[in-house]
This record gives structure tokens, sequence and C-alpha cells, in this order.
């Protein structure tokens, strides 16, 4: 009797669990001592809620207003005259066509006023046919950022919006009017205006959705009250919230114990800007979509945790026992890095604003003053959201500005170059672990009214937890600092697609949202022309497939329903927006270290990065202005994708490894070859002909040809050439070397070079202290004459067997052709040789210097071409070499000394040269014989 | 000449010489690992196969120790000098006697089974000896009485039973067949379920380390360590003490980490900062009981009711218990000694926490860091007129155990322990701090700066006796 049983057992179940409860519970109050109630927070002091006429709310029962409560003791409109965060662009909002925009119709460069096709909407302005977000709207809209003040509680032309009167023609004071499909009056009297909103960054834990709905629905005096919600103080009542008594004292004032006010710490900011994770749970995020704004665009997840312990299905997840962001590991907030301006702990005079004889200056402001007038313009750097408040980019301290890179890169070989070049964040965030938006196409729309999108990063793309993350490799760009720099810096590109058309008076506008679901939809479902064409398998669905303007008919279909709402010249543009990279940074462990990462084929400096899987209507996007990267890669089409490739020597680079001039090794290679080629028809030759005929059997005489340290300089000479040939060839071409180390290679080829430089200068001394230069310097009488009888031996003489025309003697041991040859190696090749090595390897020193030279992209291509040379060279003379009088005499004779040369009868002129210089080594002065 | 055939190879001697040698000079050289741990692993040497050495038969345990002493004379002498044959530690003085004290199984008393003494029957099982009665004196000079094969036969011939004699069964010839040097299963039958069971008295020793993997125990489970790696063992004295039996451990006694790492090993100069004042185990263990639950809780005053009895919740013979898992340990400072230890007579006060032993150490020591330990809370039986604390007879024919009669069993206790009983007992909360030292994770998942730093900090710093998270505030060896 399965129930009487369980009637039998649950009181004992009970007493049991009872049991323990109790136990836990005292076993709890054991361990942690039952502290006595202490204000949340300890500084700050009571204060009464204050509405907006100034009366205390516990009388009135009106919404709290933050500029009259907190304006109590700070001074709330000069927070809100320094607050770009509440300004959103109002400042600089124009309805005058504008030039320094990322859009033609764009009004600011702030969220009020820039249009972004990942949010579509289109802000309104004076004097448009077809009204899209009014003011109302926008709020209503974008409430999420909104924070108050600014565009929430002002005109455009700088008015209380209060004060303006309501017309429904009039974008500020409208909304549209989902019943009737109208635009209809707004009342802002009525509504209120959205005041800047402290407790949003201010409380630990704000009530931010309830916020954000009190904004959707229109109940904008409520939003401040509404973040409230949960603290104690407030109660919901219906649509709106009452004040609790309990939580204030007597006189009026709020109990210190609710008073929970804080610095803004990382889940503040993380309301608007992007996924904050800072507990110990395991953090999940699926898809990209737009409520984590940041990590939507560029996938940065501030969150100490690490990505192994994360409850995201990574590709090799276990391996990544690394933390989302290093700073956050750490312990950073964003304050201190985004830090209020005047805040006294953080501000610093920047060197070029200070008297040069002040390395610090101590006047500066109280903590009281701060207090009471903190800036609420906080540092930032100059690179996302580019044209936000222009005036204060770079004002928020770097990575360099805390961090000492070089005691940190000894291991790097040239790390000031690769410091000149790269920001930090190059190779500082390798790889992006969240998926991030790739395009947005909004020239179809789905049956819900949502346009076409796509992560990058991440396999599946359903949206849902269970997509393989992969992450995705951020593209680097070239960034142009205000200090005048240029760096690589990693970028996500987003691509969009959309439509636009011609307002009656002239200015282009996107086509709004409702008239695109007009064209496309009717009654919650595809409208059945746009099935006709679109409906390729006829099985009344739309799929993503077909859900493409791959066609002119559907092309022509959407174009002409669109123009049939009045919309003059509707057509798609494209558009490519980089978002800069610049969080989830990793320590060095695990930051790009590799020197094959960038130094090979497939190099990350012009990692390719797909825009987009198609390109809707065959409209290739184009860069949006109003970043400072430069964007001169290419963009191609490749398949149905559209990719972009950063180019590197187009833009003044040149990595070892990666880049090479074609034409340079196409050349070099064909003078090797043709040498190589020259050389073994020339002594198969030599073989034929000596089978054909009896030996050539000279008299022959034992000289000693080369002093020891002849010897020993050439073969260290021969040594340095021949391994920096290698080692240089394993620089240019490393990944057909993938058995070295780069970083090894290129240290050795710097060794060897020094190695070489230094031996030909010895020699260089040897050959002028001992006269034996002469040598090498071509005498000019009959130099020719006598060139073009060795040139006719080589020719000719030698397949017949025919003597040397000239006696190779230790005084003279070269023929005219060596002569010539060894004087432009020599006076030619070499130098040009180290210098333009020693520049390159000077490009870190001197960087000017080398840039003098063409830089880079000149010098090393022009050293490969040498070293081109001097590898023919080589090939070239050692097979010369062999057409002694045997084929070996004449290497024996540089290793031992010692070489047979066939005998000449003297010409009277050098008989007479020899006796007079008494320098005819082969008699008497060698103290030994050769072993004949 | 008589030279020119080696001439070649001492040019080219002399030209590699030049180009090689400034090449070693110049090339970085590939940073040295600063912690080469195995290096200090000591060698485990191949048992020699007793099968053929030891034919038996044995009547008794103390036969085949009698065949062990043929070959290793010196050994039953070796280990009778060691604790795990006294049950004692050396002679401490302590500033709350005025005699100096010895502390073992054999004279005090845990929050746990709580005492040892006239409970030999089934506490002996984890002895290293034959025959220890209650009531008859024990001769610890007996070599015989040696339990050889309870540290080196295999875990699976042999088992201990009453009086630390081998159980009814056990087939002794085979047991003595199957010695080797000790394995995580020797040591672990008693380490593993010391306080009756698995996992009731270390959160960081239990059975799931007799096949651990690689993420519970970096040592034993990737590694495969045995427990003699680190606890270095000669001529039966194995290095490593347990502080909760002693008072002060001399660090030569005690197993380091810092026995095969360098002091400061990491690459990362910030974590080396910690070292100081953070024991490695801190970070490096980041829970205790990973795999198998730990007991946590132990209340004695809920002993012998007739309800449903669980392992894990309730018997009806010890009471109430919580085992937990992946409990995240308690941190204290710590210098590798105690600042007090319950012995038995001590006066307590029934209204506050009696600590059975308490790690010494504070932020003005600058021996002691940080370190985890486990926390055992019991609430025990003490006496209500001498406020002290009580240890029942709980094994035997008239022990708790059998009768459920406390009275009984304290007044038993009175003849053993030398300790009155007033006749009047109550039940107060003890706590009793176990250090965790084993069960290391791999660096993967040690602790991160975000888990004792900023707001979700699992440090007291406060409590711990800093103005502040140190991360802002300053550490103790460094203002900010």
């Amino acid at each position: 009797m399965p129930q009487t049983s369980q009637i039998k057992w649950s009181p004992l179940t009970l007493l049991i669990l009872g049991l323990l409860f109790l136990i836990s519970a005292r076993q709890a109050a054991a361990r942690q001592p039952k502290q006595e109630p202490v204000p949340a927070n300890p500084i700050h002091p009571v204060f009464a809620i204050l509405d907006e006429t100034g009366a205390n709310v516990l009388q009135s029962g009106n919404p709290l207003s933050t500029m009259q409560t907190c304006g109590q003791c700070h001074d709330t409109r000069f927070i809100l005259e320094h607050s770009f965060h509440a300004d959103l662009g109002l400042r600089d909002y124009s309805s005058s066509p504008q030039t320094d925009t990322a859009h033609s119709w764009d009004s600011s460069n702030g969220l009020f006023g820039r249009w972004n096709p990942l949010t579509y909407r289109y802000l309104s302005q004076e004097g448009e046919a077809n009204l899209d977000l009014t003011t109302p709207d926008w709020i209503r809209l974008f409430g999420r950022y909104v924070i108050g003040g600014g565009p929430a509680a002002t005109s455009r032309a700088g008015n209380p919006l209060t004060n303006i009167a309501a017309r429904a023609e009039d974008p500020q004071t409208s909304t549209f009017d989902p019943v009737s499909g109208t635009y209809v009056a707004w009342d802002w009297q009525q509504s209120g205006v959205v005041e800047m909103n402290c407790f949003v960054c201010h409380l630990p834990q704000p009530d931010n959705a309830a916020r954000i709905q009190a904004l959707e629905d229109g109940r904008f005096r409520w939003a401040s009250m509404a973040t409230l919600s949960g603290s104690g103080i407030v109660e919901q009542n219906g649509d709106t919230w009452v004040w609790n008594p309990d939580a204030f004292d007597e006189k009026g004032e709020l109990d210190g114990a609710y008073i929970a006010l804080q610095d803004p710490d990382n889940d503040n900011c993380a309301q608007c800007h992007g996924l904050v994770h800072s507990v110990e749970t395991p953090l999940t995020l699926a898809g990209c979509t737009l409520d984590n704004w940041q990590t939507a665009t560029t996938g940065q997840i501030i969150s100490g945790q690490k990505i192994s312990l994360s409850g995201m299905n990574i590709s090799d997840k276990t391996a990544l026992a690394r933390p989302w962001d290093i700073h956050a590991e750490r312990g950073l907030q964003c304050t201190d890095c985004h830090f209020s301006l005047n805040n006294p702990v953080y501000y610093r005079a920047s060197a070029e604003t200070q008297p040069a004889h002040l390395v610090f200056d101590p006047r500066r402001l109280d903590i009281s003053e701060y207090l009471q007038m903190p800036d609420h313009n906080f540092a930032r750097g100059q690179s996302a959201q580019y044209n936000v408040a222009p005036e204060l980019k770079d004002t928020m301290r770097r990575c360099e500005s805390c961090h000492d890179a070089g005691s940190t890169h000894t291991w790097l070989p040239y790390a000031d170059r690769h410091i000149q070049e790269l920001a930090c964040e190059a190779c500082h965030i390798p790889q992006v672990y969240a998926p991030a938006v790739q395009q947005y196409d909004w020239t179809v729309i789905s049956a819900q009214g949502e346009p076409l999108s796509l992560c990058r990063g991440v396999e599946g793309n359903t949206g849902t937890i269970t997509d393989l993350v992969n992450g995705f490799q951020p593209v680097l760009l070239p960034r142009q600092n205000i200090d005048g720099k240029t760096l690589l810096a990693p970028y996500n590109l987003i691509s969009a697609w959309y439509w636009v058309y011609d307002d009656p008076s002239g200015k282009t506008l996107p086509v709004r949202e409702q008239d695109l679901q007009s064209a496309w939809l009717k009654d919650g479902d595809y409208a059945p022309e746009i099935k006709t064409v679109f409906d390729i398998n006829k099985n009344g669905n739309l799929s993503s497939d077909e859900l493409n303007l791959d066609t002119t008919a559907k092309k022509n279909l959407i174009a002409a329903r669109l123009a049939a709402l009045g919309l003059k010249n509707p057509r798609i543009q494209g558009e490519i927006q980089p978002y800069s990279i610049n969080h989830g940074v990793v320590n060095g462990e695990w930051a790009t270290q590799d020197c094959q990462s960038c130094h090979s084929d497939a190099s990350h400096i012009s990692q390719p990065m797909k825009l987009a899987n198609y390109v809707p209507g065959d409209v290739v996007p184009e860069f949006v202005q109003d970043a400072n990267t430069i964007t001169n890669g290419r963009l191609f089409i490749e398949g149905n994708a559209l990719i972009y490739k950063p180019a590197t020597l187009a833009q003044d680079m040149y990595i070892f490894g990666h880049d090479r001039v074609p034409w340079v090794d196409w050349l070099g290679a064909l003078v090797f070859l043709g040498v190589l080629a020259g050389v073994s028809g020339h002594g198969a030759m030599r073989i034929i002909a000596a089978l054909r005929q009896p030996a050539h059997t000279p008299k022959v005489k034992k000289v000693y040809m080369y002093a020891v340290y002849e010897r020993f300089w050439h073969w260290l000479q021969t040594f340095a050439i021949v391994l920096l040939l290698i080692t240089g060839l394993i620089i240019h071409r490393p990944d057909m070397f993938g058995l070295f180390n780069f970083k090894y290679v290129v240290i050795t080829h710097n060794i060897l070079a020094v190695l070489l430089v230094v031996n030909a200068a010895l020699s260089l001394f040897f050959h002028l202290a001992s006269g034996e230069i002469r040598q090498f310097i071509p005498h000019p009488y009959g130099f020719f004459d006598d060139a073009i009888l060795q040139a006719k031996f080589y020719l000719r003489g030698i397949f017949k067997g025919a003597a040397h025309p000239f006696e190779k003697t230790p005084v003279k041991k070269l023929n005219p052709l060596q002569q010539a040859t060894y004087f432009v190696i020599l006076n030619v090749l070499l130098p040009l040789q180290v210098i333009t090595g020693a520049l390159m390897w000077g490009v870190q020193q001197w960087p000017a210097a080398a840039d003098a030279l063409g830089g880079l992209p000149f010098l090393a291509p022009f050293h490969s071409l040498i070293a081109w040379l001097f590898a023919s060279f080589i090939a070239a003379h050692v097979y010369l070499t062999t057409t002694g009088h045997k084929p070996l005499a004449s290497i024996n004779a540089m290793i031992h000394g010692w070489e047979e040369v066939e005998e000449h009868p003297l010409s009277v002129e050098e008989e007479a040269q020899h006796d007079l210089s008494g320098n005819d080594q082969t008699q008497g002065t060698q103290p030994e014989s050769p072993a004949v | 000449m008589r030279f020119s055939r080696f001439t070649w190879f001492i040019g080219l001697s002399i030209t590699a010489a030049v180009i090689i040698i400034p090449l070693i000079l110049f090339l970085p050289r590939a940073a040295e690992s600063r912690d080469n741990p195995q290096a200090f692993v000591p060698q485990q040497i191949t048992h020699t196969s007793h099968a053929d050495l030891l034919p038996g038969p044995y009547a008794n345990g103390q036969e085949v120790t009698q065949a062990c002493l043929e070959c290793h004379p010196d050994t039953a002498e070796q280990v009778m000098q060691t604790t795990h044959w006294t049950w004692e530690s050396q002679p401490f003085n302590i500033p709350w006697r005025n005699e100096s004290v010895t502390i073992g199984k054999i004279n005090q008393i845990n929050n746990f089974c709580i005492g040892v003494q006239g409970n030999e029957k089934q506490c002996m099982s984890c002895h290293v000896g034959y025959g220890w009665q209650e009531n008859v004196d024990y001769d610890f000079s007996n070599q015989h009485n040696v339990d050889c094969l309870a540290c080196h036969a295999d875990a699976n011939t042999y088992a201990k039973g009453y009086f630390g004699n081998p159980a009814e069964g056990v087939d002794l010839a085979a047991a003595a067949q199957s010695v080797s040097a000790t394995t995580r299963e020797t040591c672990g039958k008693c380490h593993f379920d010391g306080g009756g069971g698995n996992g009731v008295k270390h959160g960081d020793l239990d059975e799931s380390l007799y096949f651990p993997s690689a993420n519970l125990d970096v040592h034993m489970g990737q590694l495969d360590f045995q427990c003699t790696a680190c606890h270095v063992t000669e001529d039966h004295v194995i290095k490593g003490r347990m502080v909760a039996d002693n008072y002060t451990i001399d660090p030569w006694e005690q197993v380091a980490c810092t026995d095969c790492h360098v002091e400061a090993p990491h690459e990362d100069e910030r974590l080396n900062s910690h070292v100081a004042s953070v024991a490695c185990q801190t970070c490096h263990i980041p829970s205790m009981a990973v795999k198998n639950p730990t007991k946590t809780f132990w209340d004695w005053s809920t002993a012998g009711q007739d309800i449903p009895e669980d392992h894990y919740t309730y018997l009806k013979i010890k009471g109430t218990f919580i085992y937990d898992k992946n409990v995240k340990p308690h941190y204290l400072w710590f210098n590798g000694n105690l600042s007090y230890r319950y012995l038995l007579g001590d006066t307590i006060d029934p209204t506050q926490i009696t600590y059975i032993n308490l790690p010494a150490g504070d932020i003005q020591d600058p021996t002691a860091r940080i370190f985890p330990f486990k926390v055992h809370v019991a609430n025990q039986p003490y006496d209500t007129v001498n406020n002290y604390l009580l240890q029942p007879i709980t094994g035997g024919t008239d022990g708790y155990w059998t009768n459920f009669d406390w009275e009984q069993a304290f007044e038993l206790a009175e003849d053993v322990t030398g300790l009155a009983y007033s006749g009047q007992y109550g039940f107060t909360e003890t706590w009793m701090y176990w250090p965790t030292t084993h069960m290391v994770q791999p660096s993967q998942y040690a602790l991160q700066c975000t888990d004792c730093h900023g707001k979700e900090s699992r440090l007291d710093w406060i409590a711990l006796g800093y103005h502040g998270d140190p991360q802002i505030w300053g550490g103790r060896f460094q203002t900010k």
C-alpha cells in the first residue's frame, strides 16, 4: 500500500527535516554572529526625498525628482551639464545637412540623432514629410540607454520639453499611435520628462527592468522611482509606486539602512553597455542580441571568470583557463579607467598642459568639493564611438599609462618596432570568445518584421545556448591615434544593408520600419505578391534562402512596392561599421606570442574577416567614415561571401615572412637558376670534351697560393654567407621551413651579419695593410683584352684542353674576369647588402633612417634581390673553382694553401715584375716545400 | 706535408668556433623553468615479490611478524618509535597546564567518535599493532605485536578486526605473500576512513583518492603519486604531522609544497607577491570534498532514537550528521602550530563554542599564512557540573552503542579516563579545525583574484586583521 506507507513516513521525514533545519540554522547563526543593523552606506548622510516642486514626497506622494533630491547637496545642474551620458548628442544636434556624421541624414553623433542600422529606427527631424521616431518614441524605444536629462528633458532648441506646445506634426511632441496608425500629440506636462537617473549607476541593485518598463510605457516622471523598486523604499501600486513610510524616520528623511548609494561598479555600467559577469555562477550568453550592446557589437565580455568555467558551449573550452578579461579578474572596475575627470584620486594633468618645470601639481580639488560637483564626463579612449564627446578623446589612461611594456617584452626581438606598429590590443586580444554581430540585412524582413541578422564566431546561429561558439579573430585595422601614431588595433566589422529613399525635400532617408512592413507584409504574413516572387519552392513560407534579394525581379518588386507607398527612388545601401575592441584583454601568457602568428603567409596582420555570407541586392557596402581607422584593404566576394582583407604593403608595412615582392623573387630566382643552368651546361660540355680528347696534362708546379689568414677569412666568409642565405630564406619564407624557430633564425641572421661585416672589415684591413688589395683592382691597361682572352678560354679553350691564358700566382691570383666580378661584389653588392641589412635591423633604433630610404617596403625586397645575386655568385664561383687543371685543385689550395698550377712561360713583363718584387714565393721564401 | 691531412680540420674547427661561439653567446636562452618539482620526487623502488619467501601457514599475526623480522630485524623497533605505534605525541609544554603533556589518540578526544580510551575493541583496527585491549596492560615493547600487514599487505587480502587483530577469515599467508611498499590503498584504509567512514574526518582525504582523476588531485591523479612520494619515509619514520594531534610541529617534520616546488613558482609577479601571506593550499585547493562528501556537522545529542537511519543524515548510535560536498574551506592565519588543543579535563564555557584545537598565527605573525581549514562542528557531551567535555564508552557490552545509556557510558569511562563524572551531562558545540592540504587541483582551477578580492570575496579581510581588502588597502608587508 504505497499510500499508507507515505502517510506513515511523512511525519517522520518532516521531523528529520525540521531537525536538520534547526540545526543548520543554528550552525549558520553560530558561524556568522548577528551584527547590529548598520547604515548601508556608513558615510552618506540621511536626506529627505523631494518631488519636482521640492516638497517631501512623503507629504506629496509624488514621484521623486533626482534633481531636487540629490540637488540638496550635490550640484545636480553641474552634473547634468557635464555628462555626455545625459547629453547623448543633443549638444551637437543639427537638422541642417551634416558633413562630419556617419550618414547624410544624421543629426548628431550621439544616440540622439545618429542613425544605426542595427537599431534601425530613425529620429525624425523637423519638416520631414514622414515621421519616424519622435522624441517621446525615441525615449520609449531606447529607454534602456537613456539615463535621463539631455534630450529626454530638453528640446532640440534647448528649452524644457514641458514648455513646447503639443502638436501631432512636431517630431518633439508626438507619438505614433499603433491603433490608428497615425501620429498623435504627446503631452509632456502629463508624462513629465525623464530626469537624469542617479540610481541606475549609484545603487548596488537598481531595478533597471522597472525603469525601462516605465519609460517604455511613457511614464517618464516615474522612471527614477521605478528604479527604487525592490529597495524597500517604494512599493508597487498597479502601474505606479507609493512611498513606504517605514523607510523614513520621524523627520521624514530616508532611514540610513536604506541608503545604499555607492560608486558605480561594473554591474551598473553593464546595464547599458554590455555583458558584465561578476559572480561565481557560470556565465552564459546566447546569440548576439542587442540587449548587451557592447558584447553584441564586439564580443567583449567583462568578467574575471575563466572561460573554461563558463556555462557556454565553447570549442576546446577546457583549455581556455583564462579569464574573459584580465582586468576584470584583477579586480579593476570600469571607473578605474573611465573615471570622473575631476576625481582627485585619478585626475592627473597631462604633460602638455602642465608647465614644464612641474611633475605633479598638488593644488587640486578637495574630496568634499569633488563630491559636491563631480564631473560626470568620464575619461574615454579614442576609438569606440569615435565622434561622441570628441573633446574628451584620449582623456583615459590607456594600457601604456599603467603598464611598462618595455620591462615585460624583453623576450620579444625588435620589441620597440612591434610597439611602434601594434596597439597593445592587437596581441593582447587575440581571439574573442563570444558571438558578435556580423551582418544585418534590412533589405528583407521576416514575417515578424525583423531583419535577417547573423552572428560571427558561432556555429549554428540559432541564438540559443547550445550553439557552438568558436569565437573570432578580430580584424586588425590601422588606427590613427590622437598623438599622430598609426597602430594596428583589433576591430569587429559589422556590415548592414537597408533601403533608402529620397524625401520630398531632397534628403536621403532610410525607409521607415513601418513602410518596410507595409511593403512586405499583409495581415501578419507576407503579401501574396511577395510570395509569388519569393516563394520559389511554393511551400507557402519564405525560408532564409528564399528571403534574399538575389534576383533583379525580387529587388524590383520590393522597390516598386516601396515606390507605391510614395517613397521616391527607393534603393539599397550597404555600410560597414568598424567596432573597436579594447576589452577582453589577456595577459602575456595568453597573448599572441608566436612569431609566426604574424610572420607567415596566414598572418594575423592580414587576417581576412568575413563581412557577410551573402551580398544583399549585389550592393557592395562602403566603410562608414566616422572612425579613426584606415580601411584600404581589399573588399572582395568569394563564393557568395563578402570578405575584407587588410593590406600590409599598401599600408607601408612589410611583415617579414608574410610580405614579398613577387617580381624580386622571380627575377632573383631566374638569375640564380640561369647561373645554375649555365654552369651545369658548361660543366657537362667540359666532361664531354674531356672524354673526347686525351687528358690535358700540363706541366704543373706547387705554389703556396694562400696564406693562412687569407684562407681563414675566406672560409669564415663562406660559412657566414651561406648561413646568411639560408637563414634569410627562412625569414623570407617561414612557411616552407616550419622546422625552424623564427625568432632564433632572425637573431642568428643578425649575429652572422655582424660576423660577416667584422670579417670583411678585418680582411679589408689585411689587404690594405699588406698591399694585397692591389690584386683586386683591375689594371686598366689591356684589361678588356685580357678579359676577352679569359672569356674566350672559358667559352672555347677550356673544352679543347687549352692552357689557362693567365698564370695564377700568389701575387696575381685573380684573372681579369674575377677581378671585375669581385670589384662589383665588394664595392656594390656587399656594401648595399650591409647597408640595407643594417637599416632593416635599425628600423626600431632609428626608424627615421630607414624611412628616409623608403622604409621596409623598399629595403626588404632590395635586400632579398641582392641575396639572390649573392646566391647566384656563389653558384658560379664554386663552379669556376673547378676550372683549374684539376677540378679540385683550387679548392684544395684554398684549404691547404698550396696549389698545383700550370707552368706558364712567363712573359718578359711579368718576369721583370717578379724579379723586381722578389716576391715569388715558389722559391725559397716559404719555409716548407710542397711534398710532391 | 705531414700535417696537411688535418689542416682542413683545424681550419674548419677554428672557423666553426668563430661562428658558433658568438651564436652561443648572443642567442637568447629559453628561460629556465624556475620550478622543477619532479626532480625532488623520490624514486619508487620496485618491490621484491614476497610470494615465494613467505610460505606460511601462520596461525596468527604475530607469527607473520616473526617471519618478517627474520629478514628485516630492525623494522619492528623502528615502527615502535613512531606515532603509528604509540598514538601519542612527544611531550609539550603548554601555557595552560603546569606539567608537560602529550597529545594523541591514546589520551585525548576529538569531536567525532570522541575518544579511544575504553573503546579499543573497535578503534584499534587502525593501530599498527595486535591485541591492544581495554583494561589490559598493553606491552608496547613486544616486537611481535607490530602489525606489518596493516601497511604492507595488499589491501584486498588483509583487514583488521577487533583489538587490532587480523579480522576473522583473513588468509594470513596470502596477505603476507602480497606485501609491498605502501600504496594509497594501504594508507587510505585508515586515513581516508578516519572517524568511522569515508570522508568523515578529512575534507581533503577520502576514498575518491584510490583512483583519483587529474582534476581531483593533480599529484595522486595526474602524476599517480603514492602517499610516500611526499610523506617521505625512512626507517619507518614518515614525514608529516597532523596538527590536530600535536601542539607544535617542527618544520622539518612536516611535509611542505616547497619540498619539491620553489617558493615563488608563478610566472606572474603579482601572484608571487602573495606567497608571503597566502599558503599554496589556499588558492590551489579551491574546495574540499570535491567528489565524496565530508562530514561537517555531528550532533551527538540526537543519538539513541528509533527513527529511520541514513548513513549521511542520522544513525541511532551516533546522532545527526551533515555531509557536504565541494565545501569552501574556512580561512585562518596559520603558522603550522596550534595555539590551543583541548585536553581532557580542560574546563569549558558551555555557552560558547569550545575549540578542540585552534590554529596558531595572526596577521602580526610573519611566519603565518592564510590557510584553508575544514571545520568540523559537533554537539558533544560535557559534564554540566564540572564543565568539561566527557568521553563516553561507546563500544563494548555496556557501551553507549549497545545500551544507548549516556549515564552508563560516562560512568564506565570514569575509570578509564580518570575523569570524574558528576552525574549531570549536557551537549555543547565544539569546533575542530582540519588543515586542508591534499586534493590539490590543476593550476587552471586555482582561485582567481576575484575569489578573494572585490565584492564576491570568500575571505573576511576584517576578521583576518586587515583594514579591508588588501588589493585596495595594501598587504601586511606593503603599504599602499
